[in-house]
């Protein structure tokens, strides 16, 4: 957002970035080959919800597509609300690039409703001596890995070491102080 | 808004050539400006967290409010402000900080009890764009020149006396009824810029947290007004008469120099974003 508009106290969501979403889907490869992280068969889209009937209507087309696509792919869903009062459409689906397909229509889906803003995260799960994250931040449009430990810590010098490794196969956010971390989450 | 900013600016630039044709010196002016600048740009943040009491809290103290913050500045694609809390039973949040980056976000302990979690969000996206769209710095510069002229009005008639001949003499009176005027019209127009950027602010909120019934609930409960809990049957009778809400809003006048719009002009706006959701 400009800053002229900042000045007019205009507000405006940014519109999700959704071009990068696929790199997941090679990284994944050197994911499990060279760090031991296999996909853990699950993957979920955060979506902020939105007090309006187009939004729901919306909403309602990305459960009737999913009720089709997991006919062809066999993927299970959910949709349910976090503690936060966020949307989560969460994915599983042991393989990885269904998880990928339907992660993609799901936020193209919402994009093309015009809910694009509405769009916060999407998240693969990955498994290997524990259990990793990568987010999505769709107004960014770059990854950034989460690994929560004990309570509510995260293990930080983890993630900078797949960030490291990772750098060159995916796009990596490069502002460390916009990997939120995102507790709670439903997958 | 663009309107009072326009007019601000007009009465501003119109005061600082009255300034600099009379026997002001020039480098006083300039130099005076510097100074209160840079102390209120820069200090005002540390002054108010301190003065309110604020002690700026980390993630592992305050997990919920982190995380609530951090969502919104994530969705809007914001930086992540300071989180700092007061603690005392009235109900508050403000933001302070001279840019994006040095910003602080705090909220009184009034406030979380008082609040469930969605109106909370409401209430910190409302600060969170107080934040993005600049308002500690717009209002600093919106009330450096009309500080300016309440100075000369409360200090002139002192310093009036001093000079003995006539030209000077009527200068200092041209002076002050000037600044006097610049004073009082400069002061409506901050409070109605103020007033502005109140309703953006709302907007902003009704935006990024996708829900602007979470604000009206909010700005309900911090004012002190409740959706009855009482059972009709219960209130209903002669009793009922006494449960009447006594109406809110002051007289036109009155709102002229108020901050804060009304809670009534702020819940029908925001009743109105409502609607353009839907359309």
């Amino acid at each position: 957002m400009g800053f002229l508009d900042s000045i007019l106290g205009k507000t405006k969501l940014p519109e999700a970035k959704t071009e990068k979403l696929f790199a997941i889907s090679t990284a994944a490869v050197t994911l499990d080959a060279s760090l031991g992280y296999s996909a853990d068969g699950k993957a979920g889209v955060c979506i902020k919800p939105m007090e309006s009937s187009r939004y729901e209507a919306a909403r309602a087309e990305i459960e009737d597509l999913l009720k089709l696509s997991i006919k062809e792919t066999g993927t299970e869903y959910k949709i349910e609300k976090d503690e936060y009062n966020y949307v989560w459409v969460v994915l599983s689906d042991p393989d990885f690039e269904d998880l990928v397909t339907n992660i993609q229509m799901v936020s193209q889906v919402l994009m093309e409703q015009g809910f694009g803003t509405q769009l916060l995260a999407a998240v693969y799960r990955f498994r290997g001596e524990e259990v990793i994250y990568w987010i999505y931040n769709f107004k960014l449009g770059s990854y950034y890995p989460f690994v929560p430990a004990n309570g509510r810590q995260r293990d930080t010098s983890r993630e900078f070491r797949l960030k490291a490794i990772m750098e060159k196969e995916m796009p990596i956010e490069k502002d460390e102080s916009r990997w939120y971390p995102m507790w709670g989450m439903p997958l | 808004m663009l309107l009072t900013m326009g007019l601000l600016a007009v009465l501003y630039l119109g005061f600082l050539a009255v300034l600099l044709t009379m026997h002001v010196s020039q480098m006083g002016i300039i130099l005076f400006m510097g100074a209160f600048m840079f102390l209120q740009y820069f200090f005002s943040d540390k002054m108010i967290l301190s003065s309110m009491g604020a002690k700026i809290v980390t993630e592992s103290e305050m997990p919920e409010l982190y995380q609530i913050v951090s969502r919104l500045c994530a969705n809007a694609d914001l930086p992540m402000p300071k989180i700092a809390v007061v603690k005392t039973s009235m109900p508050n949040a403000f933001a302070t900080g001279r840019n994006q980056k040095n910003a602080v976000v705090a909220v009184t302990t009034g406030i979380m009890e008082r609040l469930n979690k969605s109106e909370l969000e409401a209430v910190l996206a409302h600060e969170l764009t107080h934040v993005k769209n600049r308002d500690m710095m717009v209002m600093t510069i919106a009330t450096f020149l009309s500080s300016m002229a309440q100075i000369l009005v409360q200090w002139l008639p002192f310093m009036g006396g001093g000079s003995r001949d006539r030209d000077s003499g009527s200068n200092f009176i041209v002076l002050f009824l000037v600044s006097l005027v610049v004073w009082i019209v400069s002061f409506i127009l901050i409070r109605t810029l103020s007033r502005y950027r109140e309703f953006a602010a709302d907007r902003g909120a009704a935006i990024m947290t996708g829900q602007p019934s979470n604000l009206v609930s909010a700005l309900k409960k911090i004012s002190g007004f409740r959706v009855p809990t009482e059972d009709l049957r219960r209130v209903e009778g002669p009793v009922s008469a006494l449960f009447i809400t006594p109406a809110i809003s002051g007289s036109s006048f009155m709102r002229l120099f108020s901050t804060h719009p009304t809670l009534e002009d702020r819940i029908a706006a925001l009743q109105k974003i409502e609607m353009e959701l839907e359309a």
